[in-house]
């Protein structure tokens, strides 16, 4: 369903301005959030929580958008993650969701990407919403 | 003493498999959802499977961990018609409410790649403590063309504790099942539990690409000594494995996060020989096949569907010659099918079908059996509730409760529908109303 804080959030993915930069009209800028949150559930939720300050195999999703990478406190990252300077953009999210090896070689993150774009731009859509 | 007797104590009278551990949980940050199907063991999700072939041993890389937990499965349980004698000293011909088992665990990462699930049980039926289920294993990942690949190792006490689809007959539904009630007939294949704890094996393993799974390994039966310090004990010594037993599994899993597929064939052939000072053996080759499907979506509605077909080929020349068997060769099949529905990761729904069929002998289904046949049919039905478990419960990661009703009912048992024993006493009357409460912590 979407919520007034939804169609906000949304509009702020397509000016661009979530992470601090001002960027293009992104492919995924799009998402669904309520989808997205299904997108989740699928794919993230069993090693991602939302809450924040939960971390479990991996940290916490809350307020990843714009989050400088390896910066959540109390959760022991890979030193390529902690070493990769990323900020996680929707841009970069979406680079690291469909193939997280290829954006940090040294992570720990199992997981073999996603290739639907569409459910991509779901999910960030989703995760802007977290915070 | 034949190895089928073993095989029946294992599914009457002894206590039923029944594992969940949050050691796992607390060792990996994860809740017990993560791992299991309805938020509670041994129903493994794919993330469970690849943590078990991963050698207990993947954690959120924090210390101090310990990796211990413990469990108590408490039961009422009634049969359609009293039994003629009461199943164990201290119980009743029926309506009988027992502390099935209380388990200490150690269980999850003792260093770098290597992990353990062993269990100390005591049953309260039996009152007597003995180790359980143990499952010692190294394993490591290495990329070969590209591919992540997990090979292990595995040090254990059951042919098919190790494997980690729950097909097999060690994990398989029904998770849990009365100890003093009727969970199936008295045949059943040497792997469905015939050697269990009292031999120990090695078997080498690799996981190729989250896809294949191949396992190879071999057993020896433990010395009267040792199963009478592990607590099993000297009288059911089954005897001794030949030099030529194998078990050996091939599965292929598709995990498309959303949906799971696996489909496998595995085997174990043995001789077993009961006079340890020499003599003729029995021959049993056990050959497998199964299949699973798990519907995972958002976890809000998880459906599965698991199968298998064992087929075993008995050779029973030691029963045969110490007039134990009327014929020198044997089949015993054995069918399961079994369907399961979560809602919420929280309340369950269960339906399972068996079907055990096999050659006659007079001999070896003689007493207690119809017309000589193991045959044996029925079907399991199951209610559970599991609160806790998930991210955000009460609780977690130190306590979790599966609060359960399970029917079980025959419409064959040991060889026929009515006065399957000679005494008038019918397949339906063991029909099993098991009531329990499963907590660990």
């Amino acid at each position: 369903m979407n919520t007034p804080i939804d169609a906000i959030l949304r509009l702020i993915l397509l000016l661009g301005l979530v992470g601090g930069g001002v960027h293009t009209l992104p492919a995924h800028a799009a998402g669904d959030a309520a989808k997205g949150a299904d997108v989740f559930a699928e794919e993230c939720a069993e090693c991602h929580s939302p809450k924040e300050g939960k971390n479990k195999k991996g940290p916490s999703a809350f307020g990843v958008v714009g989050r400088k990478a390896g910066t959540v406190a109390d959760f022991n990252y890979s030193d390529g993650l902690k070493a990769s300077g990323i900020t996680w953009s929707p841009d970069k999210i979406d680079a690291y969701v469909t193939a997280p090896k290829k954006v940090v070689p040294g992570g720990r993150m199992k997981y073999e990407g996603l290739e639907d774009a569409k459910a991509r731009a779901d999910l960030i859509a989703y995760l802007a919403t977290l915070r | 003493m034949t190895a089928l007797v073993l095989a029946a104590g294992a599914l009457l009278g002894a206590s039923p498999a029944a594992q969940a551990v949050p050691s796992f949980a607390r060792q990996t940050g994860q809740e017990c959802a993560a791992c299991h199907v309805g938020a509670y063991g041994p129903q493994l999700t794919p993330y469970g499977i690849k943590f078990k072939i991963s050698g207990y041993a993947d954690s959120d890389g924090k210390s101090g961990k310990v990796p211990i937990s413990g469990m108590l499965v408490g039961a009422y349980t009634r049969t359609d018609k009293a039994q003629d004698e009461p199943p164990a000293d201290h119980t009743h011909r029926n309506n009988n409410v027992t502390l099935d088992e209380a388990s200490l665990f150690l269980a999850g990462r003792l260093a770098d790649n290597l992990g353990a699930f062993v269990q100390l049980t005591y049953d309260g039926v039996e009152q007597a403590t003995a180790l359980d289920h143990a499952d010692v294993r190294y394993a490591r990942t290495f990329d070969i063309a590209g591919k992540d690949t997990v090979f292990g190792v595995s040090v254990n006490n059951n042919p098919g504790v190790q494997d980690p689809f729950n097909t097999m007959t060690v994990w398989g539904f029904p998770y849990t099942g009365p100890a003093v009630g009727f969970g199936g007939g008295d045949a059943a294949t040497l792997i469905n539990g015939g050697l269990e704890h009292r031999v120990l094996g090695a078997s080498a393993y690799a996981f190729w690409d989250n896809h294949l799974y191949a396992e190879l390994g071999t057993y020896r039966a433990l010395s009267p000594a040792v199963q009478s310090r592990t607590g099993q004990g000297r009288a059911d010594d089954m005897g001794k494995l030949g030099g030529n037993t194998a078990y050996w599994r091939l599965a292929w899993m598709e995990d498309l996060r959303k949906q799971v597929f696996q489909a496998g064939v595995f085997g174990f052939k043995t001789n077993v020989q009961p006079d340890r000072q020499g003599g003729p053996s029995n021959k049993y080759d056990d050959l497998g096949v199964d299949a699973s499907y798990q519907f995972l979506g958002t976890r809000k509605h998880i459906g599965t569907l698991y199968t298998s077909y064992i087929r075993e080929r008995q050779s029973n020349d030691a029963a045969f010659s110490a007039e134990e068997a009327a014929r020198r060769r044997g089949t015993l099949n054995e069918f399961k099918i079994n369907a399961s529905y979560y809602y919420d990761q929280t309340w369950g729904l269960s339906l399972g079908r068996f079907l055990t069929t096999g050659k006659r002998d007079s001999m070896l289904y003689g007493d207690g059996y119809a017309n000589g046949s193991p045959n044996t049919s029925g079907y399991v039905l199951q209610a559970d509730w599991t609160p806790w478990g998930k991210e955000g419960s009460w609780g977690a990661p130190w306590a979790n409760l599966r609060l359960g009703l399970q029917y079980t009912l025959f419409d064959k048992f040991n060889g026929a529908s009515h006065n399957y024993d000679g005494t008038g006493r019918d397949a339906k009357d063991n029909n099993t109303l098991f009531l329990f409460a499963w907590t660990s912590f």
